[in-house]
């Protein structure tokens, strides 16, 4: 009785895990491919009419936060299940995911290779591996950098409002921290940028090498760029003039909502995020402008296939679909994620996009230009752990825990561990 | 545990030849012996292979070197915990686990028993109050913490505003160690507070009410009668609260973690300065951000042993402090 308790038992156990790692083949027949997706990629109007051209095909996406989404792939490789059939892969994750890039299809055996020109070249080098042998993921977006400035406050300051004045107010970052001082001194009690942070980000973004050289070389402590950023970044927020906020957090969203804030670092992604964290009431404040220092990239995603997945060419397809060059205007004009292929963001109709929402601004323009001039910073396999350590010790400065020369050399200590 | 039943002790006297022995009573002598083992066997089964093959997992884990992904990158021995010793920002989570624990534990208990007992002095509509204080519980912890995250918001949270009422200046609550830890077992505390309440209240309805009565009339008052009946009455549910609290206290995570705006992104390290990282919050650092697995197996496992001290020692001074009555 006891054997045969256990072997029911055993048995109902079985057919619960075989239930939960189900999915794939479909009773009707149809091939069924998931996509695991962070915030928004714009797919939804394109994967219905996918799924009308190839009835073979039924597709999933699921959504989670940026963050949740790259803990779960981890794990999902880890087991060896669960994973997604085309799964996102963020720029400042992917160097990571390269490094467990058996983990992954290597799409250079469906022939994806043949599209290479169709990315910026940066764009095509960070989702490959072994000197473009292995081709991890396609590109998505790309994050060129703006700054967003709200113009009723620039005015209130005595700045000027115009974008192309503002610009002018700022070839480079310390220009940007002379600005800085105008707006405190005139308006004393908005602050002149969200996060110190983000400065930063922006800052090392338009370098060639941060945290590792190109040879994945860890150089944190000599690179005198990422000093150079740090001192920017935390001298602005020991004068309090950050609103020294968690970017993109709730309480990020109530100060945009509350206008207690007037510029702010824009990747092309983060347009849509401002837009819905001040709403309808700061419609035309908010504008854009180029960034100082030059182009950047910060952000943009890659779409890879995971070798645990069933149907790895049916997969494969759709990627190549979805990020070919007409998919990803259309998506531009959708949503504003800026497309990763120079033949689209130079597209006419691209160019002459404005963005109602930030004062009727020509963000193709501004965007692509940015593009144009970018210099991409190399991802060392380790940049995710690094990176946030920095980010803490200007948390730590901006809530005048610590002295910028306080906060730089723990971090230095930290990074040097995760960098290990 | 040691389980004796008098018709086993029995059994050998009444056999003394067992071929001879009735088949039928055979049967019901081995029914009573082992039924009580077989019924309770499911529970072991589930546990060995959700509780015990994980616990030994882990174990063998914390002796690799073992990334997340990749898995196995070879034995280590106990090189994991050597430098789990000598790691500032464990024994720093550990000093936050305790006091986390501390602070949101023990205010919690003795408001529940207070509230138990007020509960038991037959209040009008008596069923809504009681469903009442369970409601915190019920709601999910997500939605109670960024609730509370609001509310202790440095620029415009409610607690900062009405303490400006009385001169307090605004308090930056994720930046100083005492503030965050305040804010977060303020968060446990409302959401256990009930739950353990209505655990009290039950054990205290069983309490006879003629031992009330017998003290009324020797001239004991209520607070007398309190602490000299109520509480050695219910000394076992008391326990009970504190066992599982202490485990619960201990493995602290979803508080803190959204309690932190950076668990959103990419550094959820519960605070600027680790000011509220727990033991779970720095174990899933270690793991989930940082991909080393086997160094986060190490911090469960000690995380484990630091569960199974504080419970001993709860369990004896419990016993001791209900003892006395």
């Amino acid at each position: 009785m006891s054997r045969r308790l256990v072997g029911s038992a055993a048995a109902t156990l079985v057919m619960v895990l075989a239930a939960g790692c189900g999915g794939g083949s479909q009773a009707d027949g149809k091939i069924e491919l998931s996509l695991g997706l962070f915030s928004d990629f714009g797919y939804d109007k394109l994967i219905e009419e996918y799924m009308a051209s190839h009835s073979n095909i039924k597709i999933e996406q699921r959504k989670v936060k940026m963050e949740q989404h790259n803990t779960q792939l981890a794990t999902q490789l880890a087991g060896g299940r669960g994973a997604a059939d085309i799964v996102a892969l963020e720029e400042g994750v992917v160097s990571q995911f390269r490094a467990s890039k058996d983990k992954f299809v290597n799409l250079a055996e469906y022939g994806a290779k043949d599209l290479k020109d169709q990315w910026a070249g940066w764009k095509w080098n960070q989702g490959t591996a072994d000197g473009g042998e292995f081709v991890l993921g396609l590109g998505t977006d790309m994050g060129s950098l703006g700054l967003c400035y709200r113009a009723d406050l620039f005015a209130a300051a005595g700045l000027p409002t115009d974008r192309t004045e503002v610009a002018k107010l700022w070839p480079t970052w310390a220009d940007y921290a002379k600005v800085a001082d105008q707006f405190a001194a005139k308006t004393p009690n908005v602050k002149f940028v969200d996060t110190g942070r983000n400065v930063y980000k922006a800052i090392l973004d338009q370098t060639e090498e941060g945290y590792f050289a190109k040879d994945d070389s860890y150089i944190a402590e000599k690179n005198d760029k990422v000093k150079t950023a740090f001192d920017t970044a935390a001298a602005l927020g020991t004068k309090g003039q950050t609103g020294a906020l968690e970017p993109f957090s709730q309480d990020w969203n109530v100060a945009l909502k509350q206008g207690s804030f007037a510029t702010t670092t824009c990747p092309a992604w983060a347009l849509a995020l401002i837009k819905a964290g001040a709403g309808d009431a700061a419609a035309g404040k908010w504008d854009v402008t180029t960034a100082p220092g030059g182009g950047g990239n910060w952000g943009g995603s890659f779409l890879a296939v995971p070798k645990q997945g069933k149907h790895p060419k049916e997969a494969y397809e759709l990627a190549k679909w979805l990020t070919a060059p007409e998919q990803q205007k259309r998506i531009f004009k959708e949503t504003g994620n800026l497309p990763s292929q120079p033949k689209v963001y130079q597209d006419a109709e691209v160019q002459a996009t404005v963005n109602e929402y930030f004062n009727k601004a020509p963000v193709g323009q501004i965007f692509a230009t940015s593009a144009e001039s970018l210099k991409p910073t190399y991802r060392g396999t380790k940049d995710s752990k690094v990176g946030p350590v920095f980010a803490t010790a200007l948390t730590r400065v901006e809530q005048g825990k610590q002295s910028g020369a306080e906060a730089w050399t723990q971090a230095l200590k930290e990074a040097t561990d995760a960098a290990k | 545990m040691t389980v004796t039943r008098p018709e086993t002790e029995a059994a050998p006297a009444v056999s003394v030849s067992p071929s001879k022995e009735p088949k039928r009573f055979r049967l019901s002598h081995w029914d009573a012996r082992y039924t009580p083992y077989l019924i309770i066997a499911p529970f072991f089964l589930v546990f060995g292979i959700f509780g015990l093959y994980p616990l030994v997992y882990t174990a063998w884990v914390s002796l690799h070197d073992w990334q997340l992904i990749d898995g196995n990158q070879g034995f280590v021995g106990v090189a994991n915990y050597v430098e789990l010793f000598g790691d500032a920002k464990f024994w720093n989570a550990l000093f936050n686990t305790l006091s986390l624990f501390v602070l949101s534990t023990v205010p919690q208990l003795l408001a529940a028993l207070g509230l138990a007992a007020l509960l038991d002095r037959g209040l009008r509509g008596s069923a809504f109050w009681r469903a009442g204080v369970l409601l915190p519980n019920v709601i999910s912890v997500a939605a109670v913490a960024l609730v509370f995250a609001q509310f202790f918001g440095r620029d415009f949270g409610i607690v900062n505003f009405l303490l400006g009422f009385v001169g307090i200046d605004p308090i930056d609550w994720r930046a100083e160690t005492w503030a965050s830890h305040l804010a977060v077992s303020t968060m446990v505390m409302w959401r256990w507070t009930g739950y353990n309440a209505l655990i009290y209240l039950a054990a205290m309805q069983s309490v006879p009410k003629d031992m009330y009565e017998s003290a009324t009339l020797d001239g004991a008052g209520r607070w007398r009668m309190f602490w000299s009946i109520t509480v050695p009455s219910i000394k076992p549910t008391i326990l009970f609260t504190v066992v599982t609290s202490t485990i619960g206290g201990l493995q602290l995570f979803a508080e803190p973690a959204l309690f932190d705006p950076g668990f959103a992104a990419n550094n959820s390290t519960g605070g600027s300065d680790r000011q509220f990282q727990t033991l779970v919050l720095y174990m899933y650092e270690k793991g989930f951000r940082l991909f080393d697995a086997g160094y986060a197996a190490t911090v469960a496992w000690m995380l484990f042993v630091v569960v199974l001290i504080v419970a001993i020692i709860n369990f004896a001074l419990t016993r001791r402090i209900a003892g006395k009555g």
